[in-house]
């Protein structure tokens, strides 16, 4: 169990951050029944993740622990919590705005950055395998190309989101 | 109405004032103002010598119109009234102010702009004194019985109230037998005792003793001579005004003739329809003519029509040894006239199948709260036996879920307040009875604010029940087992649990009973609050009046409630009630709006306006529709005057003529450097805040000027571009918060005018930032201080307001 020192909350300004963002207005709603992390299927099957103490720890100013670990990461945006809040917190989005705000101070677990990586460079998050590349001219289908990557790149320069990802892949 | 002769009366309060104030100077200017025949001066004019010298004055025929400066005006005003009157002059002739709070003590570093502000003040007082308007006392005539809609705990504890104290009383209620929710909880908090006992009425003579309470079957309540009680009936209209109410009652037959049965039971042994018995959770079935229980009022039985074949079996109607039966009995109109309603209509429990996940509507082992009542209770469907309904078994783990679509923001959001201690009761009666039940309460917070209601808590886990902090997200069944598995977050161990059951007991929100939204169209929609229950007056002084004189409210009606507290509020009721009708009349100024019908017609605004209900329209001869107001539900706060496009709407006591003279006597004399000011205050909260300021000495300059109106409602956009053309450089609208008017919703009426007038005033080339709305309190008297003055230096910084023609 961590300790922290009696009256020392890192950021006690956190939750009005979350608040601000699209998807983290109704954080402060939550009065920690649970409901979300009984329904939640990962919590489940792991203590990584459990989306009332996420929210916990945002709404405390454990801006930190909450940014920098993997929890926010692994939720599966099943909604279930969402549906089911009798707060009507937007769970699920929540945790998007939280990745959100992880993401731009440069924390993203790697898989996610080299999901990144692959849509900047192909267009697609998963990369075509050389089983599929094999198996499509038997089928009688055309070879996967690239697509709409330029697009994309501009999509994605404009929210300034290549930018973050390359600072994150020069860290 | 002769000379207007005013008198003038200045107190300087122990000469506390005159080391402020030029009395002398006061005293030569007040001499020169036209109509003024009488000027004096005293320590105090609101008693002993003083006010026999007013009184004395008025008697002698001196003078018709007194304008009194005396400080604590709130309070002197009511001992000058009162003497004035008994003098022989209408009281609405006396004009009181307050040279104390609203002028010396705020301005005492500046006595000599104090003293001209002194001037101001009293000018327009005597000007307005001279408009003043002499104003009847009506009387309107009460009946002297009341209607108590609801015949649960709350309406019977009212009626007896109110029968004892000799009103006659109609109590009705839609079921065949009194009551309600009590009569199916079995026992109460915090007492463990019947749900079902009340106090004695008085008519009980035999047995009554300054204490006692009885189960309702033996406390003589059907007995009492001035009660009469109505049940399977129905509100149906009503009509009239306070005091007087028609109301139609429609009583649905039961198809037996009270008064020929004996209870004997024959009749149910020979009917051959048997349908689930819905009072005891439908764990039980009930023939179609049935009695609930053996001890219930009335003592008789009653035909289910949705059930009975009526003409096609009638093998009661040949069973019946006292010939009771009437297969042919017809609903009848009853017409009452009433002089008070008391609502008292109660409240149930939610409908938990709404959450799909907890499975109430298609798993049998998961009930309610109430329906655990019912097999708790000896006299219940499974006397007394906790069982699993499915298979009948004994459920030996029970699992309860606390807050079923209450806290909840998809359903209501509030909390209802009294669940946890019900299924803390549950548990540990449970518990008591067979203590190997193994049970668990997963709860978000545990609730147990009464008297005594902690030690529910604390005796729970003495008996070894469980908690879990957790809302469950689901309850599931093993197809083999039919057991129940609740997935509940043991937020404390931060574990998931799944925890199996042979019962799921759900604590519902509870919510107005059935029916509530269908009565209230009888005329009191407005009465109902976004939850849907019925709304207090005020919650902390008035809890059971509504803003409708003669309609009182009580019990679960208003919000869900324990029993000490339905008490409490039955008894409230019954008193506010019984003040309302002691006098057999309502006496009451004519303080009312009055209604010009040369300009007014063919608009409908004043009626839907009116907070009170007091406006309706009727057709003239030329077949015009024109505003009618009602003295008697008229409370002169004059939102309707504040809403007329046709200023065809004045108030009695408050005319435009008189607070325009008052608006440009104020603003004549300025005496200081500064830009003058008019603050237009509310009666009530706004008023107040200015005595405050003045009362705690705080300063602000004496360029600002106070004129009270009864409401900040009764203010049209152009009174305020008036202020402006009598010389205001800026205007101040001070009234109550916004959720706090003193008459339902002036304010916010107040509030949208300044809105407009600010476009107006931009319009025409004026800095819309010269006028204000604040919203204060009494006890915000630093506020208007600080307002005043920012008020000034705002002005000050905006430079003179020139207008083109102004006076």
């Amino acid at each position: 169990m961590k300790h922290r020192k009696k009256g020392k909350t890192a950021s006690p300004e956190f939750y009005s951050v979350v608040k601000s963002r699209l998807g983290g207005e109704t954080i402060t709603l939550c009065y920690q029944c649970g409901t979300c992390a009984a329904s939640c299927p990962v919590a489940k099957i792991t203590e990584r993740f459990n989306p009332r103490e996420v929210i916990r720890l945002s709404l405390l100013g454990e801006r930190d622990e909450v940014l920098t670990g993997d929890a926010i990461w692994l939720c599966c945006s099943c909604y279930n919590c969402q549906e089911r809040c009798p707060q009507k917190v937007e769970i699920a989005d929540l945790m998007y705005a939280l990745r959100n705000i992880a993401f731009k101070e440069g924390y993203i677990p790697n898989i996610y950055s080299e999901f990144a990586s692959a849509i900047l460079d192909n267009g697609r998050i998963v990369g075509v395998s050389k089983f599929v590349e094999k198996k499509r001219p038997d089928l009688g289908l055309p070879p996967l190309q690239p697509t709409g990557v330029d697009a994309l790149r501009k999509i994605l320069s404009a929210t300034g989101f290549d930018k973050l990802q390359q600072k994150k892949e020069g860290a | 109405m002769g000379e207007v002769k005013v008198g003038v009366f200045l107190s300087d309060c122990g000469k506390q004032l005159s080391e402020i104030l030029d009395f002398n100077a006061l005293t030569n200017y007040v001499k020169k103002v036209s109509g003024v025949v009488l000027v004096a001066r005293s320590s105090e004019f609101w008693r002993g010598k003083g006010l026999q010298f007013i009184v004395d004055a008025v008697k002698g025929g001196k003078t018709n119109r007194v304008v009194v400066a005396e400080s604590l005006p709130k309070l002197s005003e009511v001992n000058i009234v009162q003497a004035v009157e008994e003098a022989g002059l209408n009281p609405y002739l006396v004009e009181v102010i307050d040279l104390k709070d609203h002028c010396a003590w705020p301005h005492r570093e500046t006595p000599k702009e104090a003293t001209e502000k002194a001037k101001a003040m009293l000018l327009a007082a005597i000007e307005r004194a001279k408009l003043l308007e002499p104003i009847e006392k009506l009387e309107f005539p009460v009946l002297k019985s009341a209607l108590i809609i609801g015949g649960g705990i709350a309406g019977m504890q009212a009626a007896v109230d109110l029968a004892d104290l000799g009103f006659e009383v109609n109590l009705v209620e839609k079921a065949p037998f009194l009551g309600g929710l009590a009569a199916r909880a079995g026992r109460f908090f915090p007492t463990d005792d019947c749900a079902i006992c009340i106090q004695s009425p008085a008519s009980d003579v035999k047995t009554i003793t300054h204490t006692s309470r009885k189960c309702v079957y033996r406390s003589g309540f059907s007995e009492i001579p001035n009660l009469n009680i109505l049940t399977n009936s129905k509100i149906v209209g009503v009509e009239g005004v306070p005091g007087n109410y028609k109301v139609t009652i429609e009583k649905k037959p039961t198809y037996v003739d009270e008064l020929k049965c004996v209870a004997c039971d024959l009749c149910t042994t020979i009917c051959p329809v048997e349908v689930p018995d819905e009072y005891n959770a439908k764990l039980k079935t009930r023939k179609a003519i049935y009695m609930r229980v053996p001890n219930v009022h009335p003592p008789v039985y009653v035909i289910d029509e949705s059930a009975c074949k009526f003409h096609d079996c009638a093998k009661c109607v040949t069973i019946c040894p006292t010939k009771a039966i009437r297969l042919d009995q017809k609903s009848k109109q009853i017409t009452l006239n009433v002089g008070s309603i008391i609502v008292a209509t109660g409240f149930q429990e939610w409908d938990s199948s709404i959450i799909k996940e907890y499975h109430y509507d298609d798993y049998p082992d998961v009930i309610t709260n109430l329906e655990l009542a019912r097999m708790i209770d000896g006299f219940g469907p499974t006397g007394g036996v906790i069982v699993r309904p499915s298979d009948r078994k004994p459920a030996k783990k029970i699992v309860f879920i606390q807050c079923v679509g209450s806290r909840d923001r998809r359903w209501n959001p509030y909390c209802s307040s009294i669940c946890c201690m019900i299924s803390l009761k549950h548990a540990s009666l449970i518990k008591s009875a067979y203590p190997d039940t193994d049970i668990t309460i997963c709860y978000i917070d545990i609730r147990t604010t009464g008297r005594q209601h902690e030690d529910y808590y604390e005796r729970a886990r003495e008996m070894g029940v469980k908690f879990v902090k957790g809302r469950p997200s689901e309850v599931s069944r093993d197809p083999e087992t039919n057991k129940l598995i609740v997935d509940v977050e043991d937020e404390l161990l931060k574990r998931i649990l799944e925890l199996d059951a042979d019962l799921v007991v759900l604590a519902p929100a509870m919510v107005p009973s059935e029916g509530t939204k269908e009565l209230a169209q009888i005329g009191l929609e407005p009465l109902l609050d976004e939850d849907g229950f019925f709304k207090e007056y005020n919650a902390k002084l008035r809890p059971t009046e509504t803003r409708l004189r003669g309609i009182y409210i009580c019990g679960g009606a208003t919000f869900p409630k324990d029993a000490p507290t339905t008490s409490l509020h039955a008894h409230s009721a019954a008193i506010k009630a019984a003040k309302f009708m002691t006098t057999g009349k309502i006496v009451k100024d004519q303080r009312t709006a009055v209604i010009n019908d040369e300009y007014c017609g063919d608009c409908e605004f004043c009626p839907v306006t009116c907070p009170y209900g007091a406006i309706s329209l009727v057709s003239t001869d030329e077949e015009h529709i024109v505003a009618e107001v009602s003295d008697l539900m008229c409370e002169g706060c004059g939102i309707c005057v504040g809403t007329c496009p046709l200023n065809a709407i004045e108030l009695r006591h408050s005319r435009p003529n008189q607070m325009l003279v008052q608006m440009k006597a104020l603003m004549s004399i300025n005496g200081t450097s500064k830009p003058l000011v008019l603050a237009i205050c509310c009666s009530e909260c706004g008023h107040t805040a200015v005595d405050s300021s003045g009362m705690a000495m705080m300063q602000y300059p004496a360029n600002v000027r106070v004129m009270k109106v009864p409401c900040t409602g009764i203010l049209q956009v152009h009174q305020f571009l008036e202020a402006f053309r009598v010389g205001a450089q800026g205007v101040m609208v001070v009234g109550c918060k916004s959720d706090g008017c003193h008459y339902e919703v002036g304010i916010q009426k107040a509030e949208k005018k300044v809105e407009l007038a600010r476009v107006l005033l931009k319009e025409y080339g004026i800095e819309p930032e010269r006028l204000e709305m604040y919203n204060m309190v009494f006890i915000e008297g630093d506020k208007f201080a600080e307002a005043a003055q920012t008020m000034t230096e705002r002005l000050e910084k905006l430079g003179s307001l020139q207008l083109m023609g102004a006076s």
